[in-house]
């Protein structure tokens, strides 16, 4: 697109030699390439080989007319800017030139000047619709290969099991295949399990970004759901002896939001470290007061994060590309949901993280304050701040 | 000595690449597994299968086509029926590629998953010329 700028194409159409001449003189001074044709026919002919950036066209011209021209001009190519040349006699026409899709209308006779004017004015517009029709193109195509990526995501786990039915129908009573029955049910049903834990992240994610999601702003206090949460995965842990622990402080540590986006991040982040530990690891969750937010940490001694994966962590459907994280089974949504969550509750998400050794996740969330009576007014109206006046 | 004939499954969908395989080998062909591209690659080099069941998207690109290509290169793996299987692209017209063109030219396209008589049909009839002239 680059050679677009200084040797646009110009054609010129028109019956008259000395028109062509001169139009041709004038631009090529201006820097543009031109080509003229005597005949409408011929010109359109040579439009798809050419591609010209702009058509002067006289409408007055034996054989196929001007307007004509025009018309069959933009069914070739409608991005081509097209200019009437006309007589005074013929406004009307030129009018209707317009109508059918022409830039604009150069009257004769006309100055060097205003050739250059209007064939100027009549590339920039097609510059900017040019730019307009990439981006929309661009836009397109992001959306077209989510959709695509998306329909990937939900279709392997189909064609999987489709294909584990498909053989045990085939081949159900050929003892090699019968004896794997059980192992292939299971891993049928494991692969159902990923799907609506798919389907269910991605509404998840939806309802965050549709802003439904971090409706409530009460005192959220921490230990409990920590403690509930460390609860229901104890089982799960101790399946590959890895410990979790709670480090939240005696005195309460609240913060100041929804109850269930809480859980929702901590759950996340919580099974993350358990899933990417190591045999006999370690999960520690943190929460302490920390100027005027809460600073919650969910720490691992497991396979850790690389570096240049990390700046893209927190993306929708992002992964790890490494062996270890790739074997477990993971939406990559986890982590956009986090963040999303996050940072609708005003609060902010990042990781610190040695290869081989382990990952911390630090969120940072607004802490509860008790409103002080100024602030109730604002929040509440004046009838609330009467009656705390009264206590 | 093994006389079956030597099939190489590049997926990296292992409960995929498992169902098939079983099947292929109920049917007695043998069977080798790669989990993405350049694992093919290698296992084709060394193993010079007689017929690669390839998928398009691994590693979250369409790597299945890049591997098609590298295979080609290789002198000896040139006449190797590729079968190319994916789920989205069979049915997106931008990929759809006749069989005869350029560097398919001795592969299918199918989609994913297959109709398995139809794809034990395609396989024996690729293998078929190959067994007479032997």
């Amino acid at each position: 697109m680059t050679a677009e700028t200084p040797s646009e194409l110009i054609i010129v159409i028109d019956d008259d030699y000395a028109m062509r001449l001169s139009c041709r003189k004038i631009l090529s001074k201006s820097g543009f390439r031109v080509e003229d044709f005597e005949d409408g026919a011929e010109a359109l002919n040579a439009i798809s080989r050419l591609k010209p950036a702009l058509v002067l066209v006289d409408l007055k011209m034996p054989g196929i007319g001007g307007l004509e021209v025009i018309t069959r001009l933009h069914e070739i190519d409608p991005q081509i800017i097209s200019i009437v040349i006309t007589g005074y006699a013929t406004i009307d026409t030129a009018v209707e030139a317009m109508k059918s899709g022409a830039y604009d209308f150069l009257p004769k006779p006309f100055s060097p000047e205003e050739l250059r004017i209007i064939v100027n004015r009549g590339l920039e517009r097609r510059r900017l619709a040019l730019e307009s029709h990439r981006h929309e193109i661009e836009r397109a195509l992001l959306t077209r290969r989510f959709v695509t990526f998306v329909s990937h995501q939900l279709q392997t786990p189909l064609v999987a099991i489709h294909q584990y039915l498909d053989v045990l129908k085939h081949l159900g009573d050929s003892a090699d295949v019968a004896a794997k029955r059980n192992e292939w049910l299971d891993r049928c049903l494991r692969r159902t399990e990923d799907m609506q834990k798919l389907i269910k992240d991605w509404l998840t994610l939806s309802s965050v970004e549709s802003g439904a999601y971090a409706r409530r702003h009460d005192r959220v206090e921490l230990s409990g759901i920590i403690s509930t949460i460390l609860q229901s995965y104890e089982t799960m842990a101790a399946l590959d002896g890895i410990q979790l622990e709670s480090k939240a402080p005696a005195g309460p540590c609240a913060v100041f939001g929804d109850a269930n986006c809480v859980s929702v991040v901590l759950d996340n982040l919580i099974t993350n470290a358990i899933k990417y530990n190591k045999p006999g690891g370690r999960v520690t969750v943190t929460a302490e007061p920390a100027n005027g937010e809460i600073a919650i940490s969910v720490a691992d001694t497991g396979i850790g994060i690389p570096e240049e994966s990390r700046p893209f962590l927190f993306e929708e459907f992002f992964r790890v590309k490494q062996e270890a994280a790739q074997q477990k089974a993971g939406t990559g949504l986890g982590l956009a949901i986090c963040k999303k969550i996050v940072s609708e509750m005003g609060g902010t998400i990042d990781v610190q993280s040695q290869p081989g050794t382990g990952s911390t996740f630090r969120v940072r969330l607004p802490a509860w304050r008790e409103q002080p009576a100024s602030e109730v007014v604002l929040v509440n109206g004046l009838a609330q701040e009467d009656s705390d006046r009264g206590r | 000595m093994d006389l079956r004939k030597k099939i190489l499954i590049v997926d990296d969908d292992a409960d995929f690449t498992e169902s098939l395989s079983a099947f292929l080998e109920a049917k007695g062909f043998h069977t080798l597994k790669a989990r993405d591209g350049g694992e093919g690659l290698k296992i084709a080099r060394l193993q010079r299968p007689d017929l690669i069941i390839m998928d398009v998207v691994m590693n979250e690109r369409t790597e299945g086509f890049f591997t098609v290509q590298q295979l080609r290169r290789v002198p000896e793996l040139q006449a190797t029926p590729i079968f190319v299987l994916s789920s989205i692209y069979s049915t997106h017209p931008e990929f759809q590629i006749s069989p005869d063109s350029g560097w398919l030219a001795h592969d299918e396209f199918l989609s994913k998953p297959p109709d398995m008589n139809d794809l034990l049909g395609r396989i024996r009839r690729h293998l078929a010329p190959k067994e007479a002239t032997a």
